[in-house]
């Protein structure tokens, strides 16, 4: 039940959240969701809620209920949200059935172009295009993966406990995507992604280095001694964190 | 000065990180070091305080590579000891007879110690006190201070890390330093489970400030453990010969059951050692623990030459008082630049730290520069002083200090710190 539920919420705040992402970095997901505009909500029975607006060419995520969805899509439990994740399971539509067309025909081309770039192969992770959406997608990932590994994750919130108060920033060089991550008092969150006097800055030399990173594809002790990435500041936040998202691939690998 | 680069380290580094895991794994690791553009990745060789890169660049050594250096690298008397037990015996299929003498010599040399053991690394020996505390205790649990290191054995390792399951963590309990209450508190919540105790003689967390022991802390730990059946083990791997031939125990004033040593114990030669009390020994003589090399003859020659001579230069004295001199001056110097330089611990071993960015990054910074410029300095450890830190070598680390003030004061007033 606990993997469940912590996979539930990776799912919606991590995963689903990032469609906001995709298209503005997808030229063809931006394409997909012009003139939609239509609020979709993803409730778990005890469990997680996010909503996600399409509102002139734009997408918004938020967590928690909206004040009025155009579609209410509800899961029973977190093992059913994670079912409908990896596309063994429907949700129960409880407001919005005139949207089943738009559920069924026009919002999985979404999904499925942000599932095209968080499973890349080698082949599609040879395109420097490709590289670009899958590396600002993974750090996206990452970024509210570690807020919920560092809450509910029972490992993840042991090594977060080692992490000192501040905002670490991750950054692709030499103007990249990048995110940070905000410890204070006990709370984890995702901040601004240029912060002001962070903490600690772990930085990627470059985009192909960072995917490579990401993609599990280079060993990131080598890369730091080599200064394909540098970190500087406070360390065990940035090695909190590293264990942190080391957590990712047990829920989600 | 000119600044070192390090294009024969970093040459060998890529071709290491094809054929080892990380390039150089574990502790050695350049990835610790920030950046590690301003660290070299290769020893050429070594003398007395220094080293010399594979690039040609020298350092003075405040690692200590880590702490096993204390009398200096390549030392006359103890390598001269090592050369001639090598031109002996080394591994043969019987003990050495120098197992005994050096046994002898730890007995006489440590206060309260009766007997000794051998292994080769500071890990080898406190797993060891731990298994010799249960099997004297017949009890479970080790209770060990938040942030303390004792190897890297499972049980020792942080939960979370890699390869590392809740279940090696069972009966491994951890509290706050200096925190007597907390220790009977743990007591209290698992009655007639604790084993042992097991903590440094002053607190070395690795990212931060080093702790001394309260007034009367290790007395207090030791009563507890007295009335409670609870063995007291000393890790004195890091700390042992800088602060008191005798012991660090003698030098905080308490005694223990067992007492584990590696580090300096012979000047770099491998060999670990832990000694406890005569009524640990016969339990000791029940835990079947040993190791293809741990009866190398050649560390232990070596081990009796090193401790001779740290006698004879009354070393540990020596030490602090040279780490006081030193650290009071960088201390000084470091005002004069408007820095605040926190120097924790004792000085023969102390954490050096700017504390005027609460991130490190200017700490990072100074380091970097320094060690560019000769002094090797890490950012994220305990430092260690050597009998070969003479005076040479301090004014050498003061002028190089001096030149880096200069350089991070610099970089701080155009803001180019956090770039």
């Amino acid at each position: 039940m606990e993997y469940q539920r912590v996979k539930a919420n990776l799912n919606l705040y991590a995963v689903l959240r990032n469609l906001e992402t995709l298209v503005v970095c997808d030229g063809t997901s931006a394409e997909l969701i012009k003139g939609w505009e239509v609020t979709l909500q993803f409730s778990v029975f005890r469990g997680p809620t996010l909503f996600l607006e399409f509102h002139n060419g734009r997408c918004r995520a938020g967590e928690g209920a909206h004040p009025s969805p155009d579609v209410r899509l509800f899961f029973l439990s977190a093992g059913h949200l994670n079912r409908m994740m990896d596309g063994k399971g429907s949700p129960i539509p409880l407001k919005g059935f005139t949207h089943l067309s738009f559920l069924t025909k026009e919002f999985p081309q979404l999904t499925d172009r942000l599932e095209y770039f968080l499973k890349p192969d080698d082949t599609l992770l040879a395109d420097a295009a490709y590289q670009e959406v899958n590396t600002c997608l993974n750090l996206g990932v990452a970024a509210y993966a570690v807020r919920e590994l560092a809450t509910s994750d029972p490992m993840g919130s042991l090594n977060a406990a080692s992490m000192p108060d501040g905002t670490l920033a991750i950054r692709v060089l030499p103007d990249g995507p990048s995110v940070s991550i905000v410890k204070e008092k006990g709370s984890y969150a995702v901040g601004a992604p240029r912060p002001e006097n962070p903490m600690a800055i772990m930085s990627f030399r470059d985009m192909g280095v960072a995917c490579d990173l990401m993609n599990g594809k280079c060993d990131a002790f080598a890369a730091l001694a080599k200064g394909d990435v540098s970190m500087k500041g406070s360390i065990p936040m940035i090695e909190a964190t590293n264990l942190l998202m080391d957590r990712i691939p047990h829920y989600l690998g | 000065m000119d600044t070192y680069s390090y294009k024969q380290s970093q040459a060998l580094f890529e071709r290491a990180v094809n054929v080892i895991p990380c390039g150089v794994p574990g502790h050695m690791s350049p990835a610790v070091n920030i950046p590690p553009s301003a660290y070299p990745i290769y020893a050429a060789r070594a003398e007395g305080a220094c080293f010399w890169d594979v690039d040609g660049n020298e350092f003075i050594d405040y690692m200590c590579g880590y702490g096993p250096m204390i009398l200096g690298y390549r030392n006359p008397v103890v390598d001269g000891a090592a050369r001639r037990q090598a031109d002996e015996a080394d591994l043969t299929m019987c003990a050495s007879p120098k197992m005994v003498e050096l046994a002898e010599a730890l007995v006489d040399t440590v206060d309260a110690m009766d007997w000794a053991f051998f292994a080769k690394n500071g890990g080898d020996v406190t797993n060891y006190a731990a298994m010799v505390a249960r099997s004297a205790t017949g009890r479970k649990k080790i209770v060990a201070i938040k942030g303390g290191y004792h190897g890297v054995a499972p049980w020792m390792q942080a939960l979370g890390h890699h390869g590392i399951l809740e279940e090696d963590h069972a009966h491994t309990l951890r509290i706050p330093w200096n925190d007597t209450a907390a220790f009977e508190k743990v007591i209290a919540e698992h009655p007639g489970n604790v084993a042992g105790f097991i903590a440094t003689p002053y607190h070395v967390p690795t990212f931060y400030d080093n702790v001394l022991p309260d007034p009367g802390y290790w007395q207090k730990i030791e009563a507890i453990c007295r009335k409670e059946g609870i063995v007291l083990i000393v890790d004195d791997i890091r700390h042992g010969f800088r602060l008191n031939m005798k012991g660090s125990h003698v030098h905080y004033g308490f005694t223990p059951d067992l007492v584990c040593y590696c580090k300096a114990l012979a000047n770099g030669y491998p060999i670990s050692a832990l000694m406890g009390t005569e009524a640990m020994k016969n339990e000791a003589a029940k835990v079947f623990y040993t190791g293809s090399y741990w009866y190398q003859a050649v560390p232990m020659a070596a081990a009796l030459a090193c401790l001779e001579e740290l006698k004879r230069l009354d070393a540990p004295a020596w030490m602090l008082k040279q780490g006081a001199d030193l650290f009071g001056k960088m201390e000084s110097m470091a005002a004069n630049y408007g820095f605040h330089l926190k120097v924790t611990g004792e000085p023969s071993m102390p954490n050096v730290r700017l504390t005027d960015d609460p991130s490190g990054m200017l700490h990072q910074a100074w380091c970097a520069e320094c060690t560019k410029r000769g002094a090797f300095f890490a950012s994220h450890h305990n430092w260690f002083i050597s009998t070969a830190h003479d005076d040479e070598v301090v004014a050498r680390t003061l002028a190089i200090c001096d030149e880096a003030f200069q350089v991070i004061k610099d970089a701080a007033e155009k803001g180019r710190l956090a770039s």
